[in-house]
């Protein structure tokens, strides 16, 4: 059935037709609107689960990892500060191997206190073993939250659905949302391969040696090169029911693109904008937009990316000291192969500036009227500062 | 060891556990070692039968009246009597005594032996094959019949020839029956009679017949006690009215009444002097004692005393009998007065103030010195090396004539009725010892039963008892695990008020209730023993103490035991020890 | 006690506890109490090493080890968890240590109390951060010696009255109990499992690694801490009604303080001070229980 949703919405919904059954929240903006709904849900027997009105984000995730133990499925949302103070614990989720799905509102970091989007919170977040999926709508939003959990149960990793701070979150689009008997043919109740009991009685997550450590972070990258495997299963059965899919990457005009904007979240919207113009110019541009960042799809974005002449990096984050992080990741993706694009890192839209198609063909221009990068990242939009004495 | 066998680790590789912790033997952290190790109340060496007090009162504090009764029946057969009279040299030596008082275990042994008279128990007591050897013993006192007592247990043939129209001794004939009433003492004998001693009395022994005796039997014990009263060796002694306290006594518990009338004096310190003093009193006499020290130096019980004074005994201190004389019909004695000066054996001395004496008129005096033996023969001859002087019995085997075995207040130097127990235990250990396996035997062997380091003997371990395992070591007050304890008041003996006391003979000390005898029971800190309180248990941070699987309860499992001495310390009882772990 | 309750075991031999170690005879305690259908969250504490290294496991019941803080919003998922499932048999008890519970875990227990989740906390306490070697916590007492408290630098603050700052949640249950004292403990920690909501056992378990004690002396020393008032046995029921459980001898807290290392620096003066603080404790204990002072 169509329905108009916000993108906070369409997690919502994706959650209660998920069966998932303790909920987890605190609130945080922008991710406030998820979480009200999924309350709303519990209480009035919209879901059968249990709705934990935790003290902080942390303990949010930390009351996920005990029920996630026992063997349920679990979710929460959280945004920005929200994440950053979970950050210990979604180690120790990945760690345990949880399949915890959560929604992640990107928010920018204090201070000065922004509620405006930036990716920075989630990508800092690469390291710690969750799958993260960028969304570019609510119905991206509301399909890939269904497939977390399918992908999370299969290979025992926590999955992030990112979604942009009000552009996605807080905005109306028609979603389709589907009936819970598809739903469940799609995904089945989840089935844990361990879990606490007291008939069964083991110590999880106890004390481990340097011997067995390393091992076992190795099963989680392996887990994690699974899960690229899995997604592709994932989205094929999703597919064949819905009639949807979206892939780790999308590709769009990419086959004779000289210049492809590299894209993620909802400037990946505006892209096709300015694609269109682009387009009609004659000029041969392309998008390859990423959804998939962890496991990144390292070969698919090879396999895009060969004939393209240059890349334009969009960033709505940045590594200080470093660039802009999707920059980095397609570097390291793109230098062991014997003929690649050069890479133009453009960092824009910074806690909530909005990034408009003028902004994209702007960048377009500097990328194709530069032989090579001036500089690792470029800023786009910033104003000379006058420093008082 | 593993634990779940429904996991398979290989599932999903990840921090989930499968095995428990018991391949970590901790036990190898270990330096010292902890062991379950019973030891020695100092009561229990104090008393002369070796008594096990502390396991008596931890049976009494679980109800097992008949088992207690019988822990004290292997060590002594006189618990009514002891329970009585006993001068409890136990109490004295309580390490209860530090905490609050001591324990009332004399009362608590009347108490035991009273409740198996009230339930016509028979004690089950273990007792050795026969043996072919045949005892003798003269005298039916309390040495004689112990001796008896331990020679049946031990599997021997007794037969005692008793002087006197009934058995007991000074306990029949010389106790005043408020101390000690004629059912208490005949249910003692019951139980000897009943191991199957065969009592002959009437049938005084004399030098003669004691020849007979040597032929027809292995051994003759002689317990015959001393008869003849001490000289006061001070003129005027042999006066009319001058006579012995023993025979005075003899003379009330043989249904008679002496005269009483006036003043009596009677001259001495020790029981015998007080309870003369107080029959005297109950026959309507007015009673005047006399001693040469202080009330303080008094050998009789200290408590007897009080009463005694309590029920208008007049006590005259630091006077002795110098010359008595008769003036009209009436005794003049004349006191030559004493006075404390240096010490002698531990205690103060007295010596004469010179020029210092007072007259006395009375209408009697009643001696109550001491006794000594009445023949010859009936002393022991110490000088002979090649006589076996043991510390409460002489043994003679010389010749091809029946062992002699001297005991009782013939050689104790100690008179009192657990020392004549001691004595008849001890000949008769002896007696077995030298019958099985020679003379040599008998020293080292009783050596080995004794109760911890001191001199009593203890038939418990000489049979093989549990109790021969007890560590040697004397428990301390310091060793007690006070924490565990609360205060609470020893048991005050209910007894006849003042007024009622003097009116009859009747027994003075009432009984205790069951309850009250539990409860003072539970007063008694074991020293040494486990009562398997588990605190060993509880408290061990290893779960190294197994329950269950040996005669002691428990275990400690050294695989695991870390050696950190908790149970040790947190034994309340001392039944634990904590030894250097041998590497 | 029941028999049944006292000897069923939880806790296997093997484990790494030190020789003495107090927390480890308070595991033992409760877990006879509680019985094997319990879960266990664990955040980190001494008890992270002793339950041991993968893969053994020192208890006999699941184990969930949890980050340092969260011993209480673990609970809460896992006690939410069961309850889904239509598990409301089983026990989910947290069990940390003074550090996870005074100061880190402190936000994540307040607020698992203040929902009234349905589970049992048990704080050990051994008074410092044992674990990572003796560091002082915000339960460390006044006076006490730690690896950040030496020298003339000991301790001169007091230590936090945990069982108070539960209380003023209006916990249905609070209690303290000591090593020393295992009827108590274990009547409270039976009391506890057949209650509803929030529970709260505040354990005394002595360490003789951190406290400078011979192992030995562990039960001695958490019987003294109560017989001197330092650590008083009192149950609070709805953050009302007060009721002491033992009444103390009343023994100077001096003799306490002279049989451990760590106050072995402190003067007579100082040993004064800390009477006049336990006394004040105590008569403001006392006038809460409504008993006269």
């Amino acid at each position: 059935m169509k329905r108009v949703l916000e993108g906070s919405h369409a997690v919502a919904e994706a959650v209660r037709l998920a069966k998932v059954q303790v909920i987890s929240a605190y609130p945080i903006t922008p991710q406030t609107h998820i979480v009200e709904i999924l309350s709303q849900y519990c209480t009035n027997g919209t879901m059968k689960a249990k709705f934990l009105r935790v003290e902080s984000e942390h303990s949010c995730m930390a009351a996920l990892i005990g029920a996630q133990s026992v063997g349920v499925r679990t979710f929460t949302a959280t945004s920005g500060q929200g994440l950053a103070l979970m950050h210990e614990l979604l180690h120790w989720a990945a760690g345990a191997r949880l399949p915890i799905v959560m929604a992640e509102v990107n928010r920018a970091l204090a201070p000065g206190w922004n509620i405006w989007v930036d990716q920075t919170d989630s990508l800092a977040q690469r390291d710690t073993g969750w799958i993260q999926m960028y969304c570019e709508d609510g119905q991206e939003v509301l399909d890939s939250t269904i497939q977390a959990f399918l992908l999370a149960e299969t290979v025992n990793l926590p999955v992030m659905i990112v979604l942009d701070a009000f552009y996605l979150s807080h905005t109306y689009e028609p979603v389709d949302v589907p009936e819970p008997e598809e739903v469940d043919r799609f995904l089945p109740p989840f089935a844990p391969k361990f879990q606490l009991d007291t008939a069964q009685p083991c110590a999880f997550g106890s004390l481990v040696g340097p011997g067995d450590y390393m091992d076992m972070r190795y099963q989680i990258a392996l887990a994690m090169d699974d899960a690229l495997i899995r997604f592709g299963d994932v989205e094929d059965a999703f597919a064949a029911l819905f009639n949807r899919r979206y892939g780790p990457v999308e590709a769009i005009d990419c086959a004779d693109a000289e210049i492809i904007f590299i894209t993620s979240g909802t400037v990946t919207s505006t892209c096709r904008l300015a694609l269109q113009e682009l387009r009609a110019q004659g000029e041969k541009a392309g998008i390859l937009k990423i959804k998939l960042f962890r496991p990144f799809p390292v070969d698919r974005i090879r396999k895009e990316l060969q004939a393209a002449k240059k890349i334009a990096v969009i960033d709505r984050n940045f590594s200080f000291g470093a660039s802009g992080i999707f920059a980095q990741e397609l570097r390291a993706a793109l230098c062991n192969t014997p003929r690649h694009p050069v890479v133009f890192g453009y960092v824009a839209g910074i806690g909530g500036r909005d990034v408009t198609p003028e902004l994209l063909k702007e960048i377009y221009w500097l990328t194709k009227n530069s032989e090579v990068p001036q500089k690792e990242s470029i800023w786009m939009g910033i104003q000379e500062v006058k420093y008082a004495d | 060891m593993i634990m779940n066998k429904y996991v398979n680790p290989d599932n999903l590789y990840i921090a989930r556990s499968y095995l428990t912790t018991e391949s970590n033997k901790t036990g190898s952290w270990r330096f010292l070692r902890p062991c379950y190790d019973e030891k020695t109340a100092p009561c229990s060496i104090a008393c002369p039968a070796g008594e096990d007090i502390p396991r008596i009162e931890m049976m009494a504090t679980q109800g097992l009246f008949k088992e207690a009764w019988e822990k004290i029946l292997i060590e002594n057969p006189f618990p009514s009597v002891c329970g009585r009279v006993c001068f409890h040299p136990c109490e004295g030596s309580c390490n209860r005594r530090d905490f609050d008082s001591a324990v009332a275990i004399h009362s608590l042994e009347r108490f035991i032996a009273d409740t198996a008279i009230r339930y016509g128990i028979s004690p089950e007591l273990e007792k050795k094959p026969s043996r072919k050897q045949r005892i003798a013993i003269v005298g039916a006192g309390t040495a004689g019949l112990a001796a008896a007592w331990f020679l049946s247990l031990l599997g021997y043939s007794c037969d005692v020839f008793e002087a006197s129209s009934e058995v007991g001794g000074v306990l029949r004939w010389g106790i005043p029956l408020y101390r000690l009433p004629l059912s208490a003492l005949r249910h003692d004998i019951k139980q000897i009679t009943e191991l199957g001693v065969a009592i002959f009395t009437g049938k005084k022994v004399s030098k003669e017949m004691l020849s007979e005796l040597k032929k027809k039997y292995d051994a003759v014990f002689i317990g015959c006690g001393h008869s003849l009263g001490m000289p006061l060796s001070v003129p005027g002694e042999n006066l009319s009215g001058v006579s012995e306290g023993l025979e005075f006594l003899r003379q009330i518990r043989d249904g008679k009444s002496p005269v009483c009338s006036g003043v009596t004096a009677i001259i001495g310190g020790g029981n015998t002097a007080v309870d003369v003093a107080r029959s005297v009193v109950r026959l309507g006499g007015k009673a005047l004692l006399l001693y040469r020290r202080r009330r303080q130096d008094m050998p009789a019980l200290a408590l007897e005393v009080e009463m005694a004074l309590e029920e208008g005994v007049e006590l005259e201190e630091l006077v002795a009998p110098a010359v008595i004389s008769e003036e009209n019909g009436k005794i003049l004695l004349t006191l030559q007065e004493m006075k404390v000066e240096g010490e002698e054996c531990g205690r103060d001395r007295v010596i004469a103030a010179t020029g210092k004496n007072r007259q006395v008129r009375v209408e009697r005096i009643l001696k109550a010195i001491g006794m000594q033996a009445s023949e010859s023969w009936q002393q022991a001859d110490r000088t002979d090396n090649e006589i076996l002087t043991l510390s409460h019995s002489v043994l003679d085997s010389r010749g091809r004539e029946a062992v002699m075995v001297l005991g009782g207040d013939i050689v104790n130097k100690t008179k009192s009725v657990v020392d004549a127990v001691a004595s008849g235990k001890q000949a008769a250990l002896a007696l077995d010892i030298l019958f099985q396996e020679g003379i040599e035997a008998v020293v080292p062997k009783l050596q080995a039963c004794l109760v911890g380091p001191g001199s009593s003997l203890s038939m418990e371990i000489f049979m093989g008892g549990e109790r021969r395992l007890r560590n040697k070591h004397v428990v301390s007050y310091e060793e007690i695990n006070t924490d565990y304890f609360r205060f609470s008041p020893r048991v005050t003996q209910p007894r006849l008020l003042k007024e009622e006391r003097i009116q009859s003979f009747e027994e003075i000390d009432l009984k205790i209730s069951a309850h009250m005898a539990m409860k003072e029971a539970e007063r008694c800190f074991n020293c040494g023993l486990c009562n398997q309180c588990d605190n060993c248990f509880i408290f061990c941070p290893d779960t190294s103490v197994i329950l269950g699987r040996d005669h002691q309860g428990r275990h400690i499992n050294y695989d695991y035991c870390k050696g950190c001495g908790l149970c040790v310390v947190e034994c309340p009882r001392n039944a634990m020890s904590l030894g250097e772990e041998k590497s | 006690m029941p028999t049944d309750v006292l000897d069923r075991e939880l806790v296997h031999s093997g484990h790494v506890g030190c020789p003495g170690c107090g927390a480890t005879i308070a595991m033992r305690f409760v877990l006879k109490a509680l019985g094997e259908k319990t879960i266990m969250v664990l955040p980190a504490c001494c008890w992270s090493v002793i339950a041991g290294p993968y893969p053994q496991s020192a208890l006999k019941i699941p184990v969930l080890h949890a980050a340092f803080e969260t011993g209480g919003a673990t609970a809460t998922g896992v006690r939410a968890a069961l309850d889904m499932k239509g598990d409301t048999e089983t026990t989910v008890l947290t069990w940390a240590g003074d550090g996870g519970t005074f100061d880190i875990g402190f936000q994540s227990l307040s607020g698992a109390v203040e929902r009234d989740e349905n589970f049992i906390y048990v704080c050990y306490d051994n008074e410092a951060y044992m674990n990572t070697g003796v560091q002082r916590s915000s339960s460390t007492p006044y006076g006490a010696w730690t690896t950040t408290t030496t020298g003339k630098d000991w301790k001169k603050l007091r230590k936090k009255n945990i069982v108070e700052a539960l209380v003023a949640h209006r916990i249905p249950y609070a209690a303290t109990a000591s090593i020393a004292f295992p009827e108590d403990l274990l009547r409270k920690a039976q009391k506890a499992k057949n209650m509803k909501g929030s529970r709260f056992l505040h354990i005394y378990a002595s360490c003789p690694t951190g406290w400078r004690i011979p192992s030995e002396m562990s039960i001695k020393i958490a019987r003294m801490a109560v017989q001197t008032n330092i650590f008083p046995l009192y149950e609070v029921e709805e953050g009302l009604r007060y009721t002491i459980n033992y009444r103390p001898k009343e023994y100077l807290v001096r003799e306490y303080f002279r049989l451990q290392g760590r106050f072995k620096h402190l003067t007579e003066k100082d040993l004064d001070q800390i009477q006049q603080m336990v006394n004040e404790d105590w008569e403001l204990l006392l006038r809460k229980a409504g008993e006269h002072v």
